[in-house]
């Protein structure tokens, strides 16, 4: 250590109580500022988890135009070569075939139209939780004699056409072939799920039974895919386009859930927004603290100061003393700050705590389950830290150079 | 990378957020495709509500019989799709009844309109079926009309306001014959799907030759087109309607009249559900 080092490390100790309380200042802010860019890293993830696990996956591949016109004209062939693409895709959890359409449901004197999703269920659990909220009977069945036609609704579309389980829904719609379409499917189980509009609208059958209504032999609308997580999703999809090859990729596209569920990416952009808007302000309150403390410390030391310069000191070495005692109260609060938040976020990395009936409310309203979650990413402290550091660096100026071009004569005089 | 962030990123959000809302608020190109007709000035003493009567009622009159075959071509199709079917239209009471003859799957289907209901029966499940307003923009028999075009007729009418924009040369072959072209624009609270219409109607005849349809956005969705007239009684009624949904390319949809029986009489029990399940 040199002696500057050493000086600048002494005259930050040198009245313990006011560098104590801005030290502590700084901890507060770090502490603060990690915890919620954990928990906002946390609640994003599970958001878009939470979406793509009802949803179309992270990545969909569907027909040029199907995400338009939602008409069974956009399609992707279903010849095995799709297939084979996406057994050498890197990062992939999961992936299912779908065949999407509308179609108008009947029983008794009650109709509503609904998206129709054809799905096939071992494929379906890789990417979805479907099967899992279920609210009463069971899912449809994995696999379906033709002709089975089983039949599992969003619950609120169930008790709009008043169905009971094991009743037999009319399915009214127009075929590939522009011919009509139209099954009695028996009704064998309906779901509870967090977003209110697919509760209203979803109607899942088999891929068999979609095939077959909609006369869509050799062709399904999309294939699901599930990234190994949110941050994988443009790997995915370059990896995918490079293994389908520009002669499949004509008719088809591939598109990442900020493309699918702009709504959810929009929602954290803003809720974002607001969070570091309110912490930059932290910070920077927390930055003219430190100027505040070592402008004080200066002030008390012009006499001390005048005696060096007189005696010969160069003023830059000056500076760099002034400079780094800032740079020191800054740092041993955010040493502590660290120390004492990422160990915490690391204990509640993954721990879901359900929230309060009223929060609960917003959450429904984007879709999601009601729960807080944390997340530790590395980019959370490493970021904190660097833009404390250099709020502290901008706050240390101007007293650093305050005190290397003070006058010795003047500052000899004063105090 | 969503999951992790420095702080630095909620900066980019706050000024993506910021440029998205100027991007928002301000007034967006309209990407209207409305062509410049080159119109000669109509004679002032032309009553555009009366030329929009007469075209309507050189098709129908207040209880009609039609008989009618419908072909609908897509390119997903090798052969055109073709539906033959009747109906009855009682129109001061806004009721009518549509029974599908062939093809021979949807044979007996019928669909019943009385004003603002309509139903549907499949004989082959023997189902009677309201079709809710959500599926009213859905097709129509797999055609390019939808479940709404059946229960706008004689809308034009009553939901838009009617103003003379001049007479076609028929020149430039919009239209075969000289043609006065009309716009209708729907009243403000008219439960309509059409931002506007632009009608041309025959100048001897007062029959429609052709009509565009176009959204609130201006942009031109659906060229209708009128031919093979025939004279029926005093009326000039088109026997060939070819209808062009411009956002499906390669799309069509026409419809030739067979039969067409005007001024008749029809018992009211043919409007009811009862008769609907009736499958003649």
């Amino acid at each position: 250590m040199n002696l500057e080092t050493r000086l600048a490390w002494r005259n930050v100790w040198r009245n313990p109580r006011r560098t104590a309380l801005s030290v502590a200042a700084t901890v507060f802010a770090v502490f603060l500022v990690v915890l919620s860019i954990g928990m906002a890293d946390g609640v994003h993830e599970k958001m878009i988890e939470d979406a793509v696990r009802l949803g179309s996956g992270h990545v969909a591949i569907s027909g040029e135009g199907f995400r338009k016109n939602m008409t069974l004209e956009q399609f992707v062939p279903w010849d095995g070569r799709v297939e084979a693409a996406l057994a050498d895709a890197e990062g992939l959890r999961g992936w299912a075939p779908r065949i999407s359409s509308f179609a108008l449901l009947s029983l008794g004197d009650h109709s509503q139209g609904g998206m129709i999703i054809g799905i096939d269920p071992a494929r379906e659990s890789s990417v979805t939780e479907f099967s899992e909220k279920l609210a009463e009977g069971r899912f449809v069945a994995e696999l379906t004699v033709p002709g089975t036609r089983e039949l599992v609704l969003g619950r609120k579309l169930a008790a709009k056409l008043d169905a009971k389980l094991g009743d037999k829904v009319l399915l009214y719609g127009v075929a590939y072939s522009l011919e009509t379409a139209y099954e009695l499917f028996t009704l064998v189980g309906t779901l509870a799920l967090p977003d209110p509009r697919m509760e209203k609208n979803l109607a899942i059958i088999h891929i068999a039974d979609a095939s077959d209504f909609y006369v869509y032999e050799g062709k399904i609308t999309e294939v699901a895919l599930l990234a190994t997580d949110a941050a994988h999703t443009d790997g995915l999809r370059s990896s995918i386009t490079a293994a389908l090859g520009p002669e499949l990729l004509g008719s088809l596209e591939l598109q990442g859930y900020e493309e699918l569920m702009p709504e959810i990416v929009q929602f954290i952009l803003l809720d974002d927004a607001g969070m570091y808007a309110t912490l930059i302000i932290l910070v920077v309150v927390v930055g003219f603290g430190i100027l505040n403390t070592i402008l004080m410390a200066i002030l008390e030391r012009s006499h001390e100061l005048g005696v060096v310069l007189a005696l010969g000191l160069q003023p830059i070495k000056l500076f760099r003393m002034i400079y780094l005692e800032s740079m020191m109260l800054a740092g041993v609060g955010l040493v502590i700050g660290l120390s004492l938040a990422v160990p915490l976020l690391a204990y509640l990395h993954g721990m879901e705590f359900p929230l309060s009936d009223e929060l609960a409310k917003t959450t429904e309203f984007i879709g999601m389950e009601p729960m807080m979650t944390f997340k530790l990413g590395a980019m959370n402290p490493i970021g904190s830290t660097i833009t404390i550091l250099i709020v502290a660096a901008a706050a240390a100026l101007y007293p650093a150079i305050k005190a290397s071009r003070a006058k010795p004569v003047e500052a000899l005089r004063s105090l | 990378m969503i999951s992790s962030h420095g702080t630095l990123r909620g900066g980019f959000g706050a000024i993506a957020i910021l440029l998205t809302w100027v991007a928002l608020s301000l007034p967006t190109a309209n990407a209207a495709n409305i062509r410049e007709l080159e119109l000669e000035p109509a004679p002032a003493s032309i009553d555009a509500r009366e030329l929009a009567h007469r075209s309507e009622d050189n098709m129908r009159s207040d209880r009609t019989f039609f008989r009618g075959k419908m072909t609908v071509v897509s390119p997903r199709l090798t052969r055109p799709r073709v539906v033959a079917f009747h109906s009855w239209e009682d129109r001061p009471a806004k009721k009518s009844l549509i029974r599908i003859d062939t093809p021979a799957k949807d044979k007996g289907s019928g669909f019943l309109k009385i004003h603002p209901n309509l139903w549907m029966y499949v004989p082959r499940v023997e189902r009677t079926v309201r079709i809710p307003p959500s599926m009213m923009l859905q097709s129509w028999m797999g055609s390019d009309f939808s479940n709404d075009d059946l229960m706008r007729e004689s809308s034009e009418l009553e939901d838009y306001d009617h103003r003379v924009l001049g007479i076609d040369p028929a020149t430039n072959g919009d239209v075969p014959r000289r043609a006065y072209v009309l716009e209708y624009k729907p009243h403000e609270d008219a439960a309509v799907v059409w931002g506007k219409i632009i009608a041309w109607l025959d100048v001897e005849t007062g029959a429609p030759l052709r009509q565009d349809f176009y959204d609130e956005e201006g942009a031109l969705l659906r060229v209708m087109r009128f031919s093979d007239y025939r004279t029926i009684g005093n009326r000039h009624v088109p026997h060939h309607w070819s209808m062009l949904p411009l956002e499906k390319p390669g799309h069509s949809t026409e419809i030739e009249i067979q039969e067409m029986q005007f001024d008749i009489e029809i018992d009211d029990d043919v409007f009811t559900t009862r008769n609907l399940k009736r499958r003649e």
